[in-house]
């Protein structure tokens, strides 16, 4: 089996792979990174969303081994320790989770959205957030929180 | 999904060689349309042939009255392009409205149109403004290009490598998308350069087409008034269950006329 | 000291596990070697198996067990039963319940019904197998529209039930219905269709199960609502005593009725735990969550309002044809039954109301619970008919509510269908709606909606539920001499915040630190019982069971504090947290008694160290009466058919209200399943072939947050319930009441003067077009 090696939240880690082995697979089940979801099979719910070399893509489509030498960002390298990033204080305080299913891949998506655009109008994130289904929320509080993240990442 | 060989040639002639060499081979672009059919196991591959390690594929360059973009130029990289955005907005546009924003970031101008969904946004552009897809070996014009359903001109193994979108006066492109894939139920590009106009619908039929009723009224007066008379058969469309033949007949109209008010 | 109280918006505890990943959901779990299960699932809609052959599948790769509909028969192992409330005909003879095994062995009824599970090394090696499994399928004819499956020569699913019924039901007084039409000025009449949709948790069903040959027991895990009741029914299936499994909820992604009930592979899961003496888990991917969760609604009804001319509501009428799909489901026969008959007629007053269903089964997954469960579709049905009722009539359809809602002199009552209706305001709550709706600028914004060549259109749509669901819940709460407790739940958040506010209740009703309280819930070890999730019942059983238990424990506080006051019992008062002696110094605040209650100096005669940890089951009497009104305004593009809602009023009276925040969350996500069911959300299965063609998320539609209006929220709490000690009244489901009359009327409104009364959900952008062209036309 292919071996690769990648950034992870800033770790260096190496494992092998087969050729099919999604970059969701081996941050689940080799890393045990599972924070990172998977909600359907076609890239529709975005529940997988990481970032990879800088950009937001869905994880589950994806091959690990396309995923050598990058750098990689999962849920579980937001937070600085326990201290929450602002963008998920935000999603905590606006109540922008439910069974928080979908929320790793919801601040993933806020997060790049933020870096493209950084005082996003209500419009702008809510089409931001076409690659991600929430199904408790209604969005609204999620939309509320990347609103908010994004502010108190203005600062 | 069944287990494949990862192939990552470093140049298109290493690509067609392992293509050729495969028993069962197929190349991988982004991988955003291949990798969900493989997990579906709706194709079984021996061997995927990743093209993303060969240089010179991406990038985005205007010269020459023309958008010259790579194949392997991601849908998010020409939808940000300021280049684009200044000479031909509607591909910018266009790009923008394809998937979402994380298959944008790794989908591919050359993966969408290789694969010729009939309901792929990129086709509409790439007909619409009379484009030339460019190979290792050969151009290929886009009205010789897109030719039925999930098939185009390209020969087994060859590898397209560019596409020139030549600059028009104006154009745009309005997309009806389906609320589920986000793909278009029908999607209308209309360009204009000097006489001539082209009007390009992707998502109504089986594949990409050109609607040359309205190309010729457009061509007479270009106005939406111009186009409202002209009766789309549903013939040939596509019916299933996101719309019906004669539901695409009547967007096709609608999303036409849109896109001419938004130049004229 | 973090000190709180009923209505205070508290952040929530679990938020901190979900947004760093460390959530801990079905599939991230890993038991030390566990192998991995995959179910074979039938491609036919109704076949019959002649056979199996797995030699390939059992040779393949990794592969350790193979159990085929074949094997699984030889074992034995019951079917799995249904519960229905409703067991009998109209006539008083058993409703018909045909047996359904966990695998077939000699039938298939349903595309994507269990034939065989494989459990491999990994879950690829499992999966590749499955296409190695040869089952000798002879198709059969299908028959998936369930009016179709009631006609004459209709396909038969079971031998031994005749015409594919499987319930003939009625409730209400058939005679003075009629009798009250008559006398009405006149009778309006509306046939339509309760859309078929499936909940869809973005998290899809899974469990994983160890077996122990030591203690002949299981540990399973289960992304399920509904701990107990699973453990115990798959425990029934299997032969064995249910103190045999432990049965625990992990983190829980969505459930909104999907995970409640009973399904075939946890029992497989444990069986094949058990055979290989290995952990196994099994996940379903997305495309077998469509074939193979339960669905909901699905019903073709005709309702008649007997109204008079001045729009005085006389008698409304319904009858219903509801399927089961292939079989019965966990509460199956119930839903197009008494789960819709109850609310019928919603918040107004009628002299009579009948309500008559027939329900069959389909070559179709089946149908179960999902969010609402019934009430949407009786709160679909009578906003439906009072609306077309308006535009007869030529009344406002504001007004021709209004004259017709209950007015509250007249509560308590017991409705024509039986439901006790024992508190509300009706009519405030339906002008406090009204007045957020910005009326006065509607004609403005129409004006300038059609300018833009847009139709705008408003509608409000009061509704009525009951909640309550399993009526026994159990609450535990343990203590340690430091002042920290530890609170066990039998019911089960699957994301609404239990976590959070069942703490909160039992903080603010001892005055403890919500830091210092512990949580668990879903787990058969740390509650005797319980009855996880259905029917809106967090707050309503989970709630009321820590309030008794935080009031049994304050009993026994009042003990110890009258023994180290060295007074009587009757003499101690309990408020804000402490305990004190009438018109003494003494006082000791609860930390102090939970001190004392560890230590055997400090203690009154008969209780032992820990005595205050307390245990305690709740039961409820009648369920509660939630109500409340949703408005939307809507934007149509007549060109496309292209639906905006463009705003969204709410009003809930959900008397006492725990943590307003959590109960916002409830109502917005009951709205988005309701405009998804409304707009765009729908089971399709194909008739000739019996396949689901909307069996993935390109084809089956979700919303997303571009398709979602700005929603605006407000509480009416002026009617707290007395049915149960908390005051309060289920949140959970009246989203799914309210927003789909809300936007289906308000989208007809938009269509006023076209010509169209009436289009089917889902309001798609072609069936809204062909609408207006079939009118004009």
């Amino acid at each position: 089996m292919p071996s690769i090696s990648m950034t992870v939240n800033g770790q260096a880690v190496t494992g092998e792979v087969e050729g099919r082995t999604l970059l969701v697979e081996f941050l689940r089940d080799t890393l045990g990174l599972t924070g990172t979801h998977v909600g359907c099979d076609t890239s529709q719910c975005g529940a997988c969303v990481i970032h990879l070399d800088g950009v937001s893509v869905k994880s589950c489509a994806v091959l690990a081994l396309n995923a050598d030498g990058a750098e990689v960002l999962t849920i579980e390298g937001v937070a600085d320790g326990d201290d929450l990033h602002p963008m998920q204080e935000a999603f905590r305080e606006h109540h922008g989770l439910q069974c928080g299913f979908c929320t790793p891949g919801m601040v993933l998506t806020a997060l790049a959205l933020v870096a493209d655009n950084p005082d996003p109008t209500d419009a702008e994130v809510r089409h931001g957030l076409e690659g991600n289904l929430c199904r408790c929320t209604g969005y609204q509080n999620i939309v509320h929180a990347i609103l908010d993240g994004a502010k108190r990442m203005r600062g | 999904m069944h287990d494949f060989n990862f192939i990552q040639p470093k140049s298109a002639a290493a690509a067609a060689d392992a293509l050729a060499g495969a028993e069962d081979g197929q190349y991988m672009a982004g991988g955003q349309t291949l990798i969900p059919v493989l997990k579906q196991r709706l194709a079984m591959p021996t061997d995927v042939v990743d093209l993303s390690a060969i240089p010179g594929l991406a990038g985005i360059e205007v010269s020459g009255g023309a958008v010259r973009v790579g194949a392997m130029t991601t849908h998010a990289a020409v939808a940000a392009s300021g280049a684009v955005r200044d000479a031909v907005p509607a591909l910018a546009h266009l790009a923008g409205l394809i998937g979402d924003p994380h298959v944008r970031n790794r989908g591919t101008l050359g993966g969408s149109i290789a694969n010729n969904d009939p309901a792929a946004d990129y086709p509409a552009a790439v007909l619409g403004l009379g484009a030339t897809v460019v190979t290792e070996s050969r151009e290929i014009a886009a009205d010789d290009f897109f030719t039925d359903l999930f098939e185009t001109a390209l020969d087994d193994g060859e590898l397209v490598t560019r596409v020139d979108f030549p600059v028009p006066d104006a154009a745009a492109y309005v997309k009806f998308p389906n609320p589920a894939s986000r793909y278009a139920i029908v999607g209308v590009f209309v360009s204009r350069a000097g006489g001539a106009v082209r009007v390009a619908v992707t998502g109504a039929g089986p594949c990409v087409f050109r609607q040359a009723e309205m190309e010729a009224a457009l061509s007479a007066e270009f106005s939406a008034e111009a186009i409202a008379g002209v009766a789309i058969a549903a013939d040939d469309l596509n019916n299933d269950l996101h719309a019906s033949a004669e539901y695409r007949a009547h967007l096709v109209g609608v999303m036409a006329r849109r896109a001419v008010a938004e130049i004229a | 000291m973090n000190k709180v109280s009923f209505g205070d918006t508290v952040r929530r505890a679990e938020d901190h596990r979900f947004l760093t990943g460390k959530g801990n959901y079905i599939d991230d779990i890993t038991m030390p070697g566990q192998a991995h299960g995959v179910v074979v699932r039938s491609p036919y809609a109704h076949a019959r198996i002649n056979g199996f052959d797995a030699d390939a599948a059992r040779r393949a790769p990794g592969v350790l067990l193979v159990v085929t509909g074949a094997d699984w028969a030889a074992q034995g192992f019951g079917p799995i039963p249904t519960k229905s409330a409703v067991k009998e005909n109209r006539d008083g003879t058993p409703i018909a319940v045909p047996d359904r095994p966990c695998l077939a062995h000699d039938r298939v009824r349903y595309v994507g019904e269990g034939v065989a599970f494989i459990v491999a090394e990994t879950r690829d090696q499992a999966r590749d197998a499955a296409e190695l499994l040869d089952v000798d399928y002879a198709p059969m004819d299908a028959v998936t529209h369930p009016v179709k499956a009631l006609e004459p020569g209709a396909p038969q699913l079971h031998d031994g039930i005749a015409d594919n019924l499987c319930v003939d039901w009625e409730l209400g007084d058939a005679e003075a219905t009629e009798a009250a039409m008559r006398a009405a000025d006149r009778i309006v009449r509306l046939e339509l269709h309760n859309n078929r949709v499936t909940g869809a948790p973005i998290e899809p069903r899974g469990a994983i199960a160890s077996y122990d040959a030591g203690t002949d027991s299981y540990l399973m895990y289960q992304a399920t609502q509904n701990i107990h009741a699973n453990r115990n029914t798959t425990a029934e299936i299997l032969g064995i005593e249910a103190d045999k499994i432990r049965h625990v909820g992990p983190d829980v992604g969505g459930g909104f009725g999907a995970k409640n009930s009973v399904y075939p592979e946890p029992a497989l899961v444990l069986h094949a735990a058990k055979t290989l003496n290995r952990p196994v888990k099994w996940v379903n991917d997305r495309a077998e969550s469509f074939l193979s969760d339960t669905h909901g609604r699905s019903q073709y009804s005709t309702v008649e309002l007997g109204v008079d001319d001045d729009g005085t509501f006389r008698a409304l009428r319904t009858t219903t044809v509801g399927e089961l799909g292939a079989y019965c489901g966990t509460v199956g026969a119930f839903t197009p039954t008494g789960g819709s008959a109850r609310t019928q007629g919603g918040p107004y007053g009628f002299e009579a109301m009948y309500y008559s269903a027939r329900a069959g089964f389909t070559n179709t997954a089946p149908l179960d619970p999902y969010r609402g469960a019934g009430r949407p579709e009786g709160s679909f049905q009578i906003e439906r008919i009072v609306e077309k009722a308006a535009r007869e009539l030529g009344i406002d359809p504001v007004e021709l509510r209004r004259k017709n809602l209950i007015p509250k002199e007249r509560l308590p009552l017991k409705t024509a269908m039986g439901l006790d209706v024992d508190c509300g305001d009706f009519p405030t709550v339906f002008e406090q709606a009204l007045a957020m709706t910005d009326r006065v600028g509607f004609q403005a914004r129409k004006a300038a909606s059609e300018a833009a060549g847009k139709r705008l259109g408003f509608a409000i749509a009061p509704y009525l539920e009951c909640t309550g669901g399993m009526p026994k819940e159990h609450a535990v709460v343990t203590f340690t001499a430091d002042g920290s407790a530890h609170l066990a739940v039998g019911s089960q958040s699957t994301g609404m915040g239990h976590e959070t506010a069942l703490p909160q209740i039992l903080a603010a009703t001892l005055g403890l630190d919500m830091a210092r309280i512990g949580f668990t819930q879903a787990d058969t070890d740390a509650t005797p019982l319980g009855g996880g999730h259905g029917g809106s019942r967090g707050m309503e059983m989970g709630g009321n069971a820590v309030l008794q238990t935080a009031g049994e424990i304050i009993e026994k506080g009042r003990a110890i504090a009258a023994h180290l006051f060295e007074t009587d019992v009757d003499k101690i008062d309990f408020e804000d947290g402490s305990f004190f002696e009438k018109d003494t110094n003494h006082i000791a605040s609860m930390t102090e008694i939970i001190a004392a209650s560890f230590d055997p100096e400090r203690l009154p005669d008969g209780m032992e160290p820990g005595s205050l940890n307390t245990g305690s089951t709740f039961e409820r009497g009648i369920i509660s009466i939630p109500n409340g009104c949703h408005a939307a305004e809507v934007e149509v593009d007549p060109d496309t058919g292209a639906i905006a809602v463009t705003g969204f009023w709410v009003v809930d009276d959900f008397g006492t209200i725990i943590n307003p925040m959590l109960a916002d969350g409830q109502v917005m996500g009951g709205v988005g399943q309701g405009l998804g069911q409304a707009l765009m959300e729908n089971a399709v299965y194909d008739e000739a072939s019996g396949q689901l063609v909307t069996g993935s998320l390109i084809d089956y539609a979700l919303p997303r947050a571009d398709d979602m209006p700005p929603m605006t929220l407000e509480y009416y709490e002026g009617a707290p319930t007395k049915k149960n000690p908390l005051g309060v009244k289920g949140a959970g489901e009246a989203g799914c009441c309210g927003a789909p009359p809300a936007i289906v009327n308000a989208v007809l409104d938009a269509l006023d003067g076209l010509g169209v009364t009436h289009i089917e959900m889902p309001l798609t952008p072609e069936a809204v077009w062909r609408a207006i062209d079939a009118a004009g036309s």
